[in-house]
């Protein structure tokens, strides 16, 4: 007889029918190679059934509601993309008022009372840019 | 849950039932915690889409095959993602980082067999998976990865028989 090759993992796990069993039993009592095989075969097995079970993480239990919130509404823009985007609109309109104010600064008449004025929020954004982003992400 | 009765399982229990043994089988598939919550949350979150439509049946070979499609999705994705590092903050996110406690409860788990288990091509690591570490039979792995149960046996076996040359 040939060996049984895969039968001797179903044989394991109980995956076999009566008779092929009882094949296999018969097959085993006449052949070493096979019954070296088949204890390779359990201590694979055994390795495995062994291995750790991990705990879920029970934050994986609430995050596909979040998510179908998000996703609830196609137009919204999800959560992550418009916190970034409100930063960048924070840094952008931070530039646009120091830039501005500076360029229009260059002005002649009211040269003195604009660069006056620009130095004040200049300094204020460019020293204290934490309020701009800050206000930003309140704001949404 | 009964397999055949009328009643369309609710998310929350099938999530309390089934998290667990996602959760392992996604961490022994791909061998760390963050692709593992990132694949089990995937699934999860397809689990409660699906069951909306989901028609009474065999659960256990709709779940887990809801669970291997997340898996080969997420392979897919991986792969036509260019090798060359992004720049930093423009990594793809699909959800929160595990928290630390989390990756530190899966480092150094049974880290012999888990590498051997990596080694394995994919049709045998998915089969021995499903059968030693979620504890499937050969008809609901052969349902969940829909080919004939002749072939699970084989998958099994010559995974097992791979897995024990590589752990010598």
């Amino acid at each position: 007889m040939t060996h049984p090759d895969d039968l001797l993992s179903a044989l394991l796990d109980g995956e076999l029918t009566p008779a092929e069993r009882r094949v296999v039993a018969a097959h085993l009592d006449g052949c070493g190679e096979c019954r070296t095989e088949l204890a390779d075969l359990s201590m694979a097995r055994t390795a495995l059934r062994g291995l750790p079970r991990l705990e879920l993480p029970e934050a994986l239990l609430a995050a596909p509601i979040t998510a179908e919130i998000e996703t609830a509404d196609d137009t919204v823009v999800p959560l992550r993309s418009r916190r970034r985007f409100g930063w960048a609109v924070g840094a952008a309109a931070a530039l646009a008022l120091a830039v501005g104010l500076v360029v229009t600064g260059d002005g002649p008449a009211p040269a003195a009372d604009l660069d006056t004025l620009a130095e004040q929020h200049t300094a204020r954004v460019v020293v204290d840019p934490g309020f701009v982003t800050i206000r930003m992400t309140v704001d949404e | 849950m009964p397999d055949d009765g009328p009643e369309i399982p609710d998310w929350e229990d099938v999530a309390r039932r089934y998290g667990r043994k996602i959760y392992n089988f996604a961490y022994r598939l791909t061998g760390n915690p963050h692709d593992a919550h990132d694949l089990a949350q995937d699934v999860l979150l397809r689990v409660r889409r699906g069951l909306q439509s989901y028609t009474p049946g065999s659960f256990e070979g709709w779940l887990w095959r809801i669970t291997r499609n997340a898996f080969l999705d997420g392979v897919r994705k991986k792969k036509r993602r260019p090798t060359v590092p992004l720049p930093e903050g423009d990594h793809v996110d699909h959800g929160a980082a595990p928290p630390p406690e989390e990756v530190l409860a899966a480092v150094r788990l049974g880290e012999d067999v888990q590498k051997a288990l990596l080694d394995l091509p994919y049709d045998f690591r998915e089969a021995v998976v499903m059968c030693d570490v979620v504890g499937l039979t050969y008809e609901e792995i052969a349902e969940a990865i829909d080919v004939p149960i002749g072939t699970v046996r084989s998958r099994i076996h010559r995974g097992r028989k791979l897995l024990r040359e590589r752990l010598g």
